[in-house]
Order: structure tokens, then sequence, then C-alpha cells
């Protein structure tokens, strides 16, 4: 039997609840022991403007948005122009015949359902039509209308009992039409409603939250920008409880230095941002740098510079996350690579800031974050957390005694923490010797400088943070970081089943870099490629400069993820005509 | 002031704090019973302060005050940002947190968030606090931790040598042994206008706000306590002139006076217009302008988590739960 893989698209005006459409049917397809992957592409704006919302539906986990679309829903002119065009030659467009005309001369089949006609006379509650929407897609699917029902109820339609008739109702005229008009797109999507709760169906934003919390994560400050203020709003009601404090901030600079004084006393920290956050957070990361204050930055890329564009993906902070600095301020930089991982990768940022005593920057984006995708359950007894190393002759070292930064063997030295231990010092944004007093003399700063880059560069020999797959003797390699590697990876799949020799390396550490690992896979490999959503090559760039190779590169720059078939196009392009 | 006031919540009726963000709290457990002097708040460190400067009076009336309530070291963060007074925690013996320019609040905020067992205090300088910084300020009071912030108002920027701040005087040019201000104001002095730094706190809503003079040791030494007994946001704007580079000794000493006897701290539009009315006059008053005592934010975080979880906190597998 063929695997199960729907392309499901829903477009409208922004404001208008098509969001909503796509939303329940993704967490209903969810519950339903499906695999869904959601991809949402909005205006910035909070009405207006068109919108559009996809499921991608498949029996096993999705890797990346989708490619054409099996399923478009329009509700009117303009989307329909904007999306038809993506639409596969075996698809679907269902449109609305009283708010736009079809293209006759598309070879495409088209059916008409008029959503806003049925919803003001049969329905007669304009709230209810996204609820028909709903139905009419659940219909097409071949979803009986009892688990449309069940799905509807357990939905947020379904939450108020006042409204759930009037829904249910919707739904019932959805199927009646559907039925009255012989619609059958022969689809017959198998559902069944999964008991327990193995299953979480999740955004990289909560997933992340759920990961800071699990690792220890008890201070939270933050300011609001899009794509980030998810997390902040997840952890408003999370974080209390669990007995820690969140924080909403007068800006930037004040969110990531309350983060450090929190950490100062010795709690997990963390502050979320997008490019104009962290640009105003640069200064302030080297003071953790410099002070060696645990400190988890999140940066959910989007579209810059400036402004940019708020609501779009893109892999462009890059250099600022690993360079962004005056002077010279090491921290590490990790990037997550799907909803799963944005857990995982959580737990992982807050053991690398509390063992190597640095600031961490975790990267996102975007799509990553907002995207909702079916995660297992994680166990927690498995997730190791690491705690900060402290002083453990509590009293009976005296402040003078005591050197705060202390050359050990790792370089890294037992922290004092504010109530608890005797030992106190100032930490410093002056350069220091090792008893945290002021010294810029040429001996002090030599020992200090190598005491904060050493740390950070043996944190490269963490596990886990690059992999490689595909072929042995591939012919092609492509490098990718962060969030592309799901459509790399599904490129990689299809590619390789059609005979081509490619192969892949995923990073998710970015600084410091695996080196390693880079060099033995681009030497290894004839032609390789970086594979990234930015203008200029950022990774490439970087990889070149430190490994001193020569790298092809492929990149987009529309705002959106990758798809898979981007990738695919370009390997083939690449081993077909060189 | 819309703030409700609830006078009945100070930081003795606040007993045991759980859920704070830092580690279990251990404060207190080792203090000896020896009482402590000024000299056990004295770190090895010398002051770098130039001679004179009246940052080394604050120094002393700050140690005064920790010592005259006998906390432990340990328990005692002195925040900082940048300039001659954020050096300050260097020179004291408790932890110390220094930071970049202008972040003493959010920096000091975040400790107390943290871990509000601690005794916080953030210091610093007139334009660390008021230019670079200024944006921090209104929040801090909006928030109301239990915080004593000490600004040690020179009228300039020492330590990069002489450049008007926010509080320098309009018009003003060089003073007496003032060699650096015509380089930033050379031709008709300083354009723009004096920010009444007391005024602007107390229209924020601070919960306590107070003046004093460098040059008056016990007094500053007094003021800097109450600052640290107030249970919420406290402002001491600590008067202290630079002898190097804007030396107003002297006409200070003769424009400082004491706030009237019977001086009611409860009425807040009285010490609104006694800061804007004392510039006209040409005096500086000191002694505590408002206070008030409010729900501090601490206090505010019980009831939050009273409503979150109640009696016990929940589990991650329980945050979880909304995802299935």
């Amino acid at each position: 039997m063929d695997q199960l893989d729907l392309t499901i698209r829903i477009a409208g005006e922004n404001g208008e609840g098509v969001l909503t459409v796509g939303d329940v049917l993704a967490e209903a397809l969810a519950r339903s022991g499906l695999h869904i992957y959601t991809f949402k592409n909005l205006p910035a704006e909070i009405k207006g403007g068109a919108s559009m919302t996809q499921v991608r539906v498949q029996d096993t986990p999705v890797r990346s948005p989708g490619d054409a679309l099996d399923i478009l829903m329009v509700w009117n002119q303009e989307n329909y122009d904007i999306h038809v065009g993506e639409v596969k030659p075996t698809g679907v467009v269902i449109y609305d015949p009283d708010e736009c005309d079809a293209d006759e001369s598309l070879a495409l089949s088209q059916i008409g359902v008029p959503l806003q006609k049925i919803t003001k006379t049969v329905i007669k509650t304009m709230k209810s039509k996204n609820v028909l929407a709903f139905g009419i897609l659940t219909a097409c699917l071949g979803i009986p209308f009892d688990s449309a029902k069940q799905m509807v109820a357990e939905s947020r339609w379904g939450r108020r009992k006042e409204f759930l008739e009037s829904n249910i109702n919707a739904l019932k005229q959805a199927y009646v039409y559907v039925d009255e008009n012989g619609i059958d797109l022969g689809l017959r999507v198998a559902v069944e409603r999964k008991n327990g709760h193995a299953q979480l169906i999740m955004t990289g934003n909560d997933a992340l939250c759920m990961g800071a919390l699990a690792a220890g994560c008890r201070y939270y400050a933050g300011y609001p920008i899009t794509p980030a203020s998810d997390v902040m709003e997840t952890l408003a009601k999370a974080m209390p409880r669990v007995g820690g404090v969140l924080m909403q901030t007068e800006d930037e600079i004040a969110a990531i230095t309350a983060s450090i004084g929190a950490s100062f006393t010795g709690a997990k920290v963390m502050t979320a941002t997008a490019g104009p956050g962290l640009s105003l957070m640069v200064e302030a990361l080297g003071l953790a740098t410099m002070e060696e204050i645990p400190l988890v930055v999140v940066d959910v890329q989007r579209g810059g510079p400036s402004t940019g564009m708020p609501t779009k993906t893109e892999q462009s902070d890059l250099n600022l996350a690993i360079h962004g600095a005056h002077g010279e301020a090491p921290r590490i930089v990790i990037a997550a690579t799907n909803t799963e991982d944005c857990f995982y990768t959580a737990v992982k940022a807050f053991n690398l800031a509390e063992k190597y005593q640095t600031p961490v920057i975790l990267l996102s984006d975007q799509h990553l974050s907002q995207r909702a995708q079916v995660m297992s359950r994680p166990d927690l007894s498995q997730v190791e957390i690491v705690e900060r190393k402290q002083p453990d002759h509590n009293g009976s070292v005296s402040p003078e005694e005591f050197d705060r930064y202390e050359m050990t063997d790792d370089y890294v030295s037992p922290m004092p923490l504010p109530g608890r231990h005797g030992q106190h010092y100032v930490a410093t944004g002056l350069e220091h010797d090792e008893h945290a007093h002021i010294d810029y003399s040429p001996e002090a700063h030599i020992r200090m400088t190598e005491k904060r880059h050493q740390k950070i560069e043996s944190a490269v020999n963490e596990p886990g943070f690059v992999q490689r797959y595909g072929a042995e003797d591939a012919q092609l390699g492509l490098i990718g970081w962060g969030s592309s590697e799901g459509p790399i990876l599904e490129a990689l799949d299809r590619t390789l089943a059609k005979g081509y020799k490619v192969a892949a390396l995923i990073f998710k550490m970015l600084h410091p870099l695996p080196e390693k690992e880079a060099r033995a896979f681009i030497e290894s490999i004839p032609v390789v490629s970086v594979v990234e959503l930015n203008a200029s090559g950022q990774f490439a760039n970087y990889l070149q400069g430190r490994l001193a190779v020569s790298l092809q590169r492929f990149n987009i720059i529309t705002g959106l993820p990758f798809k898979a078939g981007d990738i695919e196009e370009y390997i083939e392009g690449v081993l077909q005509y060189g | 002031m819309a703030e409700v006031r609830t006078p009945d919540t100070a930081r003795t009726t606040a007993p045991d704090r759980p859920g704070k963000a830092g580690q279990p709290g251990q404060a207190g457990s080792a203090k000896p019973a020896a009482k402590r002097t000024l000299k056990d708040y004295r770190s090895e460190v010398k002051p770098t302060w130039c001679p004179g400067c009246g940052d080394f009076g604050v120094l002393a009336a700050l140690q005064r005050a920790l010592a005259e309530r006998n906390l432990d070291p340990r328990d005692v963060v002195i925040v900082s940002g940048i300039g001659c007074s954020g050096r300050l925690p260097e020179f004291v013996n408790a932890y110390g947190l220094h930071v970049v320019h202008g972040r003493a609040l959010p920096a000091a905020q975040g400790v107390k968030a943290a871990n509000p067992e601690l005794t916080v205090i953030a210091v610093g300088g007139d334009g660390d606090g008021f230019a670079i910084g200024g944006g921090h300020v209104p929040h801090a009071v909006r928030r109301n931790q239990d915080i004593t912030y000490i600004v040690m108002d020179n009228q300039v920027y020492g330590l990069t040598k002489g450049q008007p701040s926010p509080s320098t005087p309009t018009g003003m040019q060089a003073l007496r042994r003032s060699v650096s201000m015509p380089k930033m104001a050379p031709y008709e002095g300083v354009l723009e206008g004096q920010l009444n730094i007391l005024a602007m706190i107390i229209v924020y809503g601070c919960s306590f706000v107070a003046r004093t003079f460098s040059s008056q040791a016990s007094e500053m030494a007094k003021i800097i306590g109450q600052g640290l007994d107030h249970p919420g946001f406290a402002f001491v704007h600590a008067m202290s002139p630079c002898p190097t580079f804007y030396n107003t000794y002297d006409p200070w000493k003769e424009s400082f006076m004491p706030l009237p006897d019977e001086w009611d701290t409860g009425d807040r539009i009285k010490a609104i217009d006694m800061a804007m009315e004392e510039v006209g006059d040409g005096v500086f008053h000191s002694g505590v302008f408002f206070q008030d005592v409010y729900r501090t934010y601490t206090d505010k975080l019980q009831d939050v988590y009273a409503k979150a979880y109640g009696d016990e906190q929940a589990t991650i597998d329980a945050l979880m739960d909304q995802y299935a």
C-alpha cells in the first residue's frame, strides 16, 4: 500500500479564520494516529492580507512542509490567484464560486463549494464558516461523519457547550453538501482515535519551553517580538506552575541583563528573542562571557535585516550569533532541527551553559518555531541534567583565599552563589585575574583570554551535535544546519532511491565548530555544497574560513522554508550537469 | 496613586518565600553571633577614586548601614553599571555584580527575582542611571522589588573626564577646576535642560524617595539604612561631588538643608512640588521626600503561585499533558 502523503492548504483573508481551520485539522489528524507538519504563511499585520495554512499528513514522521499541493481550499479570488499554481496536476482545488472565478483553462480538478452562501442561508451563523470548511475537507478526505464530529467536539469549537450544537450542525451541512453533490476525491484517510498520551502535538516553541523547564529553567525574562513571543506566552502560564519567575522586561537589554543577574544567584535562566532583539543583547552577551555566567539565549530567526520580514523564516543570524561581540567573546552556538529536537536541544543548551559557565545561543527560526509536529512524549527519567560547578568547601575557605576564576584542568571554575556560599566575590566585565580582581596586565589578559576560549573550544567534543547521512561513496555532499535538516534528509532519501550517490552532514553545533567531522566529510566527497536559507552563505563562509576549503552553495531567500523538492532538484541538477 | 496600599506586607511579615527561582535559601544559616562593624564590609581592594571624591562618603555610609543591620556579607549583592561610582562593589566585602553601562537596575532585578532573600543594592552615577540607563528606572519602580538604588549624582561624567550629564545644570560651562566641560560646551554651555531626577522618580510612583549629601556622613548612613529597611524599591539620591571635573563642594554645602520640620512623607504631591520648587530656589533638601509601602513584586508572586499551583508545584509531565 502506498504511503499516505497529502499536502492540504487553506487560504483566505488574514483574520477570517483559515488558520483555525488548519490548526483544528492538524490537531485532529495528529490525535488520530497520523503524523502532521504544518506550515503557515501570513502577513505581519493582525487583520487583512492574504494568509494561508498548510497541513502535510503522513503515517510516518513528516520532515518537510510538502512540495506541490494535493488539496487547495481557497476562500476568495486573491488567494485562488496566489496559490492555484502550486497544485499538483493530480490535485484538487476547492473554491467558493460566489467569491471567485475558477480558471477553466487549467487541467485541474476544481470543485466549487459555496462556503459563504451555505453559512449565510443554511447555518445562519457566520462564525461557523470555518467549521463548514473543516467539514468539507474531512468529508473530502473520506473521514466518516462520526469521527469528524468527535474531532470537532474535542477541538476549540467544542470547548463551549453553547456553540457546540451550531458547530456540529455546520459540520453536518458540510457532509450533506458533499454527499448531495457527489463529491468524492477517492480518499479514505484512516483515522483511529488514539488513547493515551504517548504522542504530543507541539510547535517548536512549545517543545523548546518544555525542554527548558525540564532542564530546570526557573527564571525567564523577555520582551515581545515575533516570532519568539510564543515562548514568553507559553512560559507565562507554565513557569509559575513550577514555582519559577517570568518577567516581561522593558526591552531586550533588560531581559538579558536581568537573566544574567538571576543566573548570578544560581538560577537556570533563559531569554528568547529574534534578530532585532539579539542585536540589542550583543553587549551583554560579552558580559556573560567575561563574567562566566551561564545563560541560554534563544534566537528565533526571521527575515532581516532591520525589521525585515517578521513573520517569514530565514537562517540569517548565524554571523551575529557566532561573532556578534566587541572584543573576543566566545560562546556556544547550537541549532535545533525539528520540533522534537527543540525539546532536547533546549535541555542540552542548559546543560552546556551550566557545564561551561557560558552563554549559549540556541538558534531556531520562524518556521521551526511556529509549525506543529507530532513527537513522542519525552521520557523525563532519561533526560540528563547537568548542574553548575560550585565550591564544595562551604565556609572553610575565606573570600580572600578563594579564586572564583581558578585555572582548572577544564578551564571551568567553581562558582559561589550569593546566599549559599561564603566565598563572595565581585563578578566584573572588566578584565580580571583568578581572584576576580581587576587586572589589565598582559599576563592576566593572556591567561583569562585562554581560559575563556579553551573552555568553549573543548565543548566541541560534546556528542550528538553533528551527524552524517547517506552514501559512503557519495559524489555530492550536502551540508546543512538547524532546521534545514528535514528537507535535506527527505531530498537525500528521494535521490538515493533514484540511484544518486549523495550524502549529508547536519550540524547542530555551530560554535565551537566540529572541524574534524566537517573536514573528513568535505575531503572525502568530490563536490560539497552548503544548503542554507540566507543570501551570502553564512555557514559556507564560516566553514571556508575555518577549514581553508572551497564549497558550493545552495541558498534561497524567499522567506519560506526549503521544500524537499527544491533540494531534490538541486541534487539532480548538480549530479546530471555538474 | 492607583496602587492598592497594603502597608502590612513589609519584609518582616513575609515569612518563607517558596518557589523562588534561585537555589534553596541557606541565607542566614551560618551567621556568627558577633556584631559586625564597618570594617567587616571593607574589601581588600583600595578605592580607585580621586582624593576628595564624594563617593568615599557614600561607600562609608553604605558600609555603616550594612553593619548596623549586621547583614551577612554572603547575603548581600551590590550591583553596579559603569562609571566612577560603578566601581563601588569592588570595595565592599560582599557579593558584587559589575555589569555593562546603564544596566545595573535590570541586573539587580534579576538577582532579587531569583532569590528574594538576598539584600540587593544597585549603585551608579547620574549618567549610568539617567542617561544610558534611564529607560530602566520607571520599570524598576513599577515592579517595586525590594531593592535599594543609590545614585551618586555629581552632575558630570567623571570616568570619561568631564562631559555634561543629564543632571548638569543648563548653561553650565566650566566651573572652578573643571578642565573638560568646555570640550563639550565650549560656546554657550550645556544646551539641554537639567533633568529633575527627584521629581521624575516620584512621578514614576517610587515607594521610597530620599536625598542625602556625601559630606553629611551620619545622615547619609541613616538614609541609606532607611532605604535598606524599606520593603520595596527605595531610591536614594546621594549627592556626591566630583572634585576633579565639576567641584560643587562649596555651593552644595551652602545649598543643602533638611526638609522642613513635620514633613509629611506620605504626601506625594507635596513631595513633587518640593522637588520642583527647590530648583528655582537653588537649594537641595535632604531627608525622605516620600515613603509609602506597597506590595512588592515578590509579594504579588505569592498570589500568582497560589493560583498557579496551590500546594504542590506541577511536574513537567503534567505540563506536557496539554499537548497530548
